[in-house]
C-alpha cells in the first residue's frame, strides 16, 4: 500500500490496540507527504534532531493552512506548549517557579508520602473485589487527586473539568475527517470555560496565599515578574490536563504490559528497587504520548531526503522512534533492565515534558503499590478497549481479575 | 555509594534535582552541583534520579561507597 495512506491507517481506530506494525512501515518508507498534506517522521535520530532544531516551530500560527486550534484571542492566549522561544521560555520559567528547581527544588520529592497514601487508599477501597477496572478504579483517580492538590483545584469538581478535558483532547486529535473543524470549535469553547473556571480559582487566592501552584501564580513574584491573568488561565488549563490525562495512560499501559509479561511483573514484585528503570522502559515501549502533532517548519527543510515545505504540518511519531532498530537493540522487546534507554517518551529539547518528574514518581509508586497488592492478577480482555485518541493513547478500561482469598 | 555525573553530557533537564533534591542541586537553570558521596539514606532517591536522567549522565557505584568512606 502506498505510504501516503499511512497517517490514515495510524489514526484509524481499528489500529489503536497495536499501531506498532504501522510504525515499522513508517520507518521503512522514510518521510512522505500524506493525503491531508502532513509529513510524518518515525525514525529516532531524525525525530531527536528535529526536536532540537530551531527551524521547527510548535506554534500553529506558523502553518500555511490555518486551523481553529491556532486561534489566539486576547482573553485566552495559547499555552506555552504551543509557543516558540523566547515567549515559550518566559512562560515555562514562570510556571516552573513554584513547581521545581532552581526556585522550588523540594516540591515533588515532598509529595512522595502523599502519593503513596493516595495509592494505598485506592487499593483499600477495592477490598473484596475480585474484578477491577484498572482505569476507573486506580489509574485515573490517582493522578487526578494528585494534580488537584498540587494546583489547588477542588477534587469534587472532577466531573466538570473531566468533561471539558475530553472536548479539548478530541480537538487536538489530528485524525483527518469531516468533523475535525467541529471538534476544534467545541474544544476551543471548553478551553475557554475551563480557563475561566481556573482563573476564578486563582483569583480567590489573591492576598490569601495557600500551599498550591494557583496561589503561587497570583501571589509570588520573581525576577521575571509574574503571569498575567490570561496567562494564568492558559497555563493552568495546560497543567491540569497534562497533569492527569497522560499519567492515566502511562499507569494503565504499565499494568497491561506487566500482565503480558508475568515474569517481569514477578521480578518487580520481588525487587521494587528496579521500578524506576522499568518505568523508563514503559515510556519507551508504550509511551502515553504517541506523537507530537503540532510542529511545522519555519523554512523548507530536508528530512531523510524529502523536502518538508515551510508551514506544512510535521508530525513526530515518538512511539515509532522508540522502536527504531537503528537506535535500540531488540526494540520490540519489553526489557525493564535495559541499560541504553534514551527514549523519547517525554519528548526532548526545550519542550520536553514539564511534569516528567511528577509523572515518574506517580507511576513508580502506583505500579509498586498495585503489584504488591494484586494476588494472581489476570487480564480479562486482551487487547482491552482503547480510548479514541491516537495521540494520547491508552486503554479506556482495563478489566482484570485477581484472587481475593485472604484480603 | 558514590556518584559521578558526566557534566559534558548534562543538558540541564534537572530531573535529578527534582527527584533527589538533597543530593543534586541546580545553580541557576543550567549548572548542576551534587554530592559525590551522598548519605546512604538517599540511595532510593539517587536511583530514581539516575534512571530519570534523559541523557543518562549519572553513574551510581552502589558498592564503591564503602571504599570512599
Amino acid at each position: 500500500m502506498a505510504a501516503d495512506t499511512l497517517f490514515h491507517r495510524i489514526t484509524d481506530y481499528a489500529n489503536r490496540a497495536d499501531p506498532y506494525p504501522l510504525y515499522a512501515e513508517l520507518r521503512e518508507s522514510g518521510v512522505t507527504r500524506q493525503q491531508d498534506g502532513s509529513y510524518l517522521v518515525g525514525a529516532y535520530h531524525e525525530i531527536a534532531a528535529l526536536l532540537h532544531d530551531p527551524r521547527i516551530s510548535s506554534d500553529r500560527r506558523n502553518r500555511t493552512a490555518a486551523d481553529a486550534a491556532a486561534t489566539c484571542e486576547e482573553d485566552l492566549p495559547v499555552s506555552f506548549i504551543a509557543m516558540d522561544d523566547p515567549e515559550h521560555n518566559r512562560l515555562r520559567r514562570l510556571a516552573m517557579r513554584p513547581f521545581g528547581p532552581p526556585h522550588t527544588p523540594g516540591r515533588i520529592d515532598a509529595m512522595h508520602g502523599e502519593i503513596a497514601r493516595i495509592a494505598d487508599e485506592l487499593i483499600a477501597g477495592l477490598r473484596g473485589k475480585d474484578r477491577i477496572d484498572v482505569v476507573d478504579d486506580f489509574a485515573y483517580p490517582l493522578p487526578v487527586t494528585v494534580i488537584c492538590r498540587l494546583l489547588g483545584v477542588p477534587r469534587e469538581d472532577e466531573p466538570r473539568f473531566h468533561a471539558w478535558t475530553q472536548e479539548i483532547i478530541a480537538s487536538f486529535d489530528p485524525t483527518p475527517g469531516e468533523d475535525l473543524a467541529e471538534r476544534q470549535r467545541s474544544g476551543l469553547e471548553s478551553r475557554r470555560t475551563m480557563g475561566r473556571y481556573l482563573g476564578e480559582l486563582a483569583e480567590k487566592r489573591r492576598g490569601h496565599p495557600s500551599d498550591d501552584m494557583l496561589s503561587a501564580f497570583v501571589n509570588d513574584e520573581g525576577p521575571d515578574g509574574r503571569l498575567t491573568q490570561p496567562e494564568i488561565m492558559a497555563t493552568s488549563v495546560l497543567l491540569l490536563i497534562a497533569g492527569h490525562e497522560t499519567t492515566v495512560n502511562l499507569i494503565t499501559n504499565g499494568v497491561l504490559t506487566l500482565l503480558r509479561h508475568p515474569e517481569e511483573l514477578e521480578r518487580l514484585r520481588r525487587r521494587p528497587e528496579l521500578m524506576p528503570r522499568a518505568v523508563e522502559e514503559l515510556l519507551r515501549y508504550e509511551p502515553p504520548v504517541q506523537m507530537l502533532p503540532q510542529r511545522s517548519p519555519l523554512a523548507d527543510i530536508e528530512v531523510l531526503g524529502t523536502t518538508v515545505p515551510k508551514g506544512a504540518p510535521l508530525i513526530l511519531v515518538l512511539a515509532s522512534g522508540n522502536r527504531d532498530p537503528l537506535r535500540f537493540r531488540d526494540p520490540d522487546r519489553f526489557d525493564p533492565t535495559r541499560e541504553d534507554n534514551r527514549h523519547l517518551g517525554f519528548g526532548s529539547g526545550v519542550h520536553s515534558c514539564f511534569g516528567a518528574p511528577l509523572a515518574r514518581l506517580e507511576v513508580q509508586l502506583a505500579l509498586t503499590t498495585l503489584i504488591r497488592h494484586l494476588d494472581n492478577p489476570r487480564l480479562v480482555e486482551d487487547p482491552p478497549p482503547y480510548r479514541r485518541s491516537p495521540v494520547l493513547r491508552g486503554p479506556r478500561h482495563l478489566p482484570i481479575e485477581r484472587d481475593t482469598t485472604g484480603t | 555509594m558514590n556518584i559521578v555525573v558526566d557534566l559534558n553530557r548534562c543538558q540541564g533537564y534537572a530531573q535529578c534535582a527534582f527527584l533527589a533534591p538533597q543530593v543534586f542541586e541546580m545553580h541557576g537553570e543550567e549548572a548542576l552541583m551534587y554530592l559525590p558521596v551522598p548519605p546512604e539514606d538517599q540511595l532510593e532517591r539517587v536511583r530514581r534520579a539516575a534512571a530519570a536522567c534523559p541523557v543518562q549522565a549519572i553513574l551510581v557505584g552502589e558498592e564503591a561507597g564503602a571504599d570512599v568512606r
